[in-house]
């Protein structure tokens, strides 16, 4: 176990505050239970769980947030926002970290690289809820 | 007789159609047509979760807003307008309760509509077409219009997310729901429990993780073998796509021998119901359901 001086500066309070702003939620209202982070059927691929995610927000750490690949294997099922004993719409604050990444960089998915046949053969709702997810 | 404003979707005219013929017709057989609504857009399937990006709302609200008029040419129609596709149920539930509740939400969006002459009055209802079967037309005269009961058919009913997430969009409990099952009893299916029913399919992931879909329904589809389903009922076409293609692939794999065909609620009871088999359009399958129909003798 390893311990790191963290603080929270101007930087990590303006990350913070525009999760908030963009979400609509309060993140402090996150006391790290961790029932999201169990009830998520993609819980086994992501590299921070989510409350360990939330927990990054909470400190304002913007890059490590980022660096994550939470928000983009998150498929806003929506199971953690329903359950969350604190009411927090978990999904809201997934939204947030993509939009934040996607208004820099907005192509997580590029369109062209996309194979013809795959565009051909899956279904529009697929690819629209994709495009809206992962383009900015 | 009531007649219904009908939202189909986009999927329900590429590669579901047989979801929304075989709907169409048992609607008509139970007195509660759909009649689609003139002009429809697509709704943008996701809603957006973000607080301060009111485009993604516009398009929802201009098929209420289309809908609330349709209304007004039918019979007997209640301020209603009826999805079947999962996704759009809960896109435009969520989108109306959210401007309904947020006068300053409306406004904007309003005026953007005044470019295709409609205003949103807050005066529409989304219903999905479970809940009409459910509320309004009553198992009861499900089970009366029953010609073949599904006798051998042991139906495992996945729900998928949307159906049942968020809480403004559920059709029922959200922990422990039983409109799917309650309807496929009325049809004369076994029902079969698995604890993955809302486990999410992974959803729209299958454009660029593929894998990760690939996963979910090898969970989802060996949970529901392990009690012993021979069939997966599903109301949302991007699930239905990806159990149905993802299991077909590991097929191909060699990983998986023994597949489950994934039926819409609508199809069994079109089949059920005694409509044509072809309105059910089993040939756009990746699984031929009628291997199995045909081993019940149900066809």
């Amino acid at each position: 176990m390893s311990y790191e001086y963290i603080k929270i500066g101007s930087e990590e309070k303006a990350f913070i505050a525009k999760v908030e702003e963009i979400s609509g939620q309060n993140v402090y209202s996150c006391y790290q239970c961790g029932k999201c982070s169990a009830g998520c059927a993609f819980s086994y691929k992501m590299d921070k769980t989510v409350n360990q995610f939330i927990h990054l927000i909470q400190l304002g750490q913007k890059e490590r947030t980022l660096d994550a690949n939470t928000h983009w294997i998150c498929a806003s099922c929506f199971t953690c926002t329903v359950r969350c004993p604190r009411e927090i719409d978990v999904a809201a604050l997934m939204e947030a970290v993509r939009e934040i990444s996607l208004r820099e960089n907005p192509e997580k998915v590029r369109i062209a690289d996309l194979p013809k046949e795959s565009l051909e053969k899956l279904p529009n709702i697929a690819l629209v809820s994709n495009f809206r997810k992962k383009t900015g | 007789m009531v007649q219904y404003s009908y939202f189909p979707g986009c999927n329900l005219k590429t590669n579901a159609k047989g979801f929304e013929k075989s709907a169409l017709a048992v609607s008509k057989q139970l007195d509660a047509e759909l009649v689609e609504m003139p002009n429809w857009n697509c709704c943008g399937t996701v809603h957006t979760l973000v607080s301060d990006n009111l485009m993604k709302r516009i398009a929802p609200t201009r098929i209420l807003s289309r809908s609330s008029k349709h209304v007004e040419m039918l019979e007997n129609s209640p301020k209603e307008v009826v999805t079947l596709c999962s996704m759009c149920n809960s896109t435009l539930k969520v989108v109306n309760k959210d401007i309904k509740n947020d006068e300053s939400k409306l406004e904007p969006i309003n005026f953007q509509l005044e470019f295709d002459e409609e205003e949103y009055k807050k005066d529409m209802e989304v219903k999905h077409f479970l809940e009409i079967l459910r509320d309004s037309v009553g198992y009861e005269k499900i089970e009366k219009n029953v010609k073949k009961p599904l006798k051998g058919l042991k139906v495992f009913c996945y729900y998928g997310c949307m159906l049942l997430h968020p809480d403004e969009a559920k059709i029922d409990d959200e922990e422990m729901p039983a409109v799917l099952e309650d309807l496929s009893e009325s049809l004369g299916a076994e029902i079969i429990f698995s604890p993955l029913f809302k486990y999410c399919c992974g959803s729209y992931h299958i454009v660029d993780q593929e894998d990760i879909v690939n996963t979910q329904v090898q969970k989802i589809i060996q949970s529901a073998k392990q009690s012993g389903a021979n069939a997966v009922v599903v109301a949302c076409p991007l699930c239905a796509y990806n159990l149905d293609a993802q299991q077909k692939l590991m097929e191909k794999q060699g990983q998986d021998k023994e597949l489950l065909p994934i039926f819409y609620f609508t199809q069994l009871m079109a089949i059920a119901m005694g409509e044509p088999i072809n309105i059910n359009h089993f040939e756009e399958h990746h699984i031929n359901p009628k291997k199995l129909l045909k081993k019940l003798k149900l066809i």
